[in-house]
């Protein structure tokens, strides 16, 4: 490239290049925001143990809500497998920590490495279709393991499945609800930076690429077909990872669970709560998991409302998916524009907002 | 699961499950070529039709009478996702339509365990006569010839109808070119939602078919905690409509036999192979994929007007 030719403008946001200058106002927002996360963190804290277990499936779902965000929302391939992968991330783990006696912090990495063979496999025989084709291809992949990996009862445990210990470092023993909330929090965090760095990576910015245009993205230079299927393992290797998470957050893992991806609640629950947080973004997984799970146990603690929670949620993913494609994400985007253009007003929305759902969700407990 | 060794008693036990996968790709193909969508939720439509049929039998309904009302209902689930949600959605975005289907089957689904409460089982009675039939020494279920024969009776009715009627041919123009057919002066959501309303009331007939029939005298029964089989009877559909490439619709129900046929006759195979029917649907659809079967049926023209 010479650098007399103008250089075209390049197109608002989008991809943006990493900072590598770390501006005074940069360092100081990075301060509010860890702040707001510690905030955040500490949120359990009054509700005890029941806070700590909410905040331990958060974090887990989180984790597996991150491996739709790679797929589908950096590289735009629609995959129905995530929570396959997830599932036998978790069977792995059970069959390294209670059929092998290995440690979790073994046992947590192989579930990852585990998922590579299968993602490795669905990934050279379909990414290279077209949306729809590769929806169904991945469909059907998830339904045949579930016939053939998830019924092998040497790897799965047979009908009972295994019964997952938790995890122990030394003389810290993450039995506790505690001390797994914490752990969770810390791999979550971790894996979300992870994620975020991925999109200004070189490969994440492919990925970008190869969604937004294939075609120009090959003309960039890029391999289209190795940018896929690196998402696809990619992705596959973060379910598995959760997975070991999910076995122990779960303490007993029957491969019942992972048999078709859309019949299977847990799984759509996934795609809802990666939708409703934002797709594209690694802290819409975060976000979107910390929202529907904590409203989950709104409604469970709503005795009465608790079998309505499948539409709410399903209706909310529709909702997102018509008016805001982009989630909560997009959503916080456009709050902060308003706050920043009329503070007065924009204020007094986000607090209506956030003491209407307060309140709702006050009333909902009360009521039953 | 009986042994049968006989292999036209297989064959009869392979068309009729063919024919209810012919059903559901049918629905598939009818709602994809009108509308540009594929619908991964379409059990759950047709599970809507399951539950009221449950629920009205329940209440102590002939199984005969409740039959058609549970089509309607499911017909209007169908219109109604349509109307409300799909219409919406530029069908160029191939990602949030099935994402939203994936919401329509979680919506639907949940709806239906909500109807059904949080009982272990509840009991589907039979609506086909249930009898065995003896034929040259062969046992022929009754409920299978029916099926076969509902089937072929909807294969024939859909044939004339595009052909003969104005308003399947009005349904055909749209598939083929909605501009041209809005140009035309037809109304184009009209007889999208005439689509989904049929291929949501097949949905419905291919589940009311197997569920109530699945466990001999008894009926059938279903269960709000484990709704999976019905999502897994996605795979052969899928498999029978692509067949026919996702558009076409005789091929579909072709696919449909062909798909029925291979799965009963795994009965047959050695050991391992015998209990691997979805993987072996599995490969079928990736052989299938692979072979890009839609550039046999559709123009190019026809395919990029799918999706824009």
């Amino acid at each position: 490239m010479s650098t007399a030719v103008e250089t075209p403008e390049v197109p608002e946001q989008v991809i943006e290049a990493p900072s590598t200058v770390a501006t005074k106002k940069n360092r100081r927002n990075q301060i509010i925001a860890l702040g707001a996360l510690a905030a955040l963190g500490a949120v359990p804290i009054p509700f005890g143990d029941y806070g700590f277990f909410i905040g331990q499936y958060a974090a887990v779902y989180a984790m597996l809500g991150l491996s739709v965000t790679i797929v589908t929302g950096y590289a735009g391939l629609i995959s129905l497998m995530p929570y396959t992968f997830a599932g036998l991330g978790a069977v792995m783990t059970g069959l390294i920590m209670t059929g092998w006696g290995w440690p979790f912090w073994l046992a947590a990495p192989m579930a990852a490495l585990a998922t590579l063979p299968v993602s490795l496999v669905v990934g050279m025989a379909s990414v290279r279709l077209k949306t729809l084709y590769l929806a169904i291809a991945t469909l059907t992949f998830s339904t045949a393991l579930g016939e053939t990996f998830f019924r092998w009862d040497l790897v799965t445990g047979g009908r009972i499945g295994w019964t997952v210990a938790s995890p122990q470092l030394g003389p810290i023993d993450f039995g506790t609800d505690l001390n797994f909330y914490l752990l969770c929090l810390l791999v979550v965090l971790g894996l979300v930076w992870m994620t975020e760095g991925l999109r200004t990576s070189r490969l994440g910015r492919a990925m970008l690429a190869v969604r937004d245009n294939e075609l120009e993205a090959q003309a960039l230079g890029i391999n289209v077909y190795k940018t896929k299927l690196a998402a696809f393992v990619l992705s596959g290797m973060m379910a598995g990872f959760g997975g070991a998470f999910l076995a122990v957050l779960l303490g007993n893992v029957s491969p019942g669970g992972y048999q078709s991806p859309v019949a299977e609640v847990t799984s759509i629950l996934l795609v809802s709560l990666v939708v409703i947080g934002g797709i594209d973004r690694a802290w819409g997984a975060f976000f979107g998991a910390i929202s529907l799970v904590v409203q989950s146990q709104v409604f469970q603690g709503a005795r009465f409302f608790f079998p309505f929670f499948g539409m709410y949620s399903a209706f909310f993913l529709i909702l997102f998916l018509l008016f805001r494609p982009g989630g909560l994400v997009q959503v916080s985007k456009i709050t902060t524009e308003l706050v920043k253009r009329r503070p007065v007003f924009g204020l007094a929305v986000v607090l209506v907002t956030v003491a209407l759902n307060l309140g709702i969700a006050y009333i909902f407990i009360r009521a039953s | 699961m009986t042994l049968a060794i006989n292999p036209i008693e297989v064959a009869s036990f392979g068309i009729s499950a063919g024919a209810v996968f012919g059903l559901l790709a049918l629905g598939l193909v009818l709602i994809y070529r009108t509308t540009g969508v594929m619908n991964f939720g379409h059990w759950a439509i047709g599970l809507v039709a399951v539950v009221s049929y449950a629920w009205l039998t329940g209440e102590g309904m002939l199984p005969q009478a409740a039959l058609p009302i549970c089509l309607l209902l499911a017909m209007g689930a169908g219109v109604a996702a349509y109307r409300l949600v799909f219409k919406r959605i530029a069908r160029s975005n191939q990602i949030i339509v099935i994402l939203v289907a994936v919401g329509i089957a979680q919506f639907y689904s949940s709806l239906a365990a909500l109807v059904l409460g949080f009982r272990p089982f509840t009991r589907l009675p039979p609506w086909l006569p249930m009898a065995t039939l003896e034929v040259a020494g062969m046992r022929l279920r009754m409920s299978d010839v029916y099926t076969i024969g509902v089937g072929l009776a909807i294969a024939v009715g859909f044939f004339f109808w595009f052909r003969v009627s104005r308003s399947g041919q009005a349904l055909r123009a749209v598939a083929q070119n909605r501009e041209a057919a809005v140009l035309a002066g037809i109304d184009d959501v009209r007889y999208s939602s005439l689509a989904w309303a049929i291929g949501s009331g097949l949905a419905a007939l291919a589940l009311l078919i197997i569920m109530p029939h699945s466990a001999g005298q008894q009926g059938g029964l279903i269960t709000t905690f484990d709704l999976t089989p019905l999502g897994t009877l996605l795979i052969p559909a899928f498999g029978a409509a692509l067949v026919g490439g996702l558009v076409n619709l005789p091929m579909a129900l072709v696919g449909g036999v062909f798909f029925g046929l291979t799965r009963e006759f795994l009965v047959l195979a050695p050991a391992p192979w015998s209990e691997l029917r979805t993987s072996v649907a599995a490969i079928l659809i990736v052989v299938l994929l692979l072979l890009r079967t839609e550039r046999f049926f559709a123009t190019r023209q026809e395919l990029e007007a799918l999706e824009a």
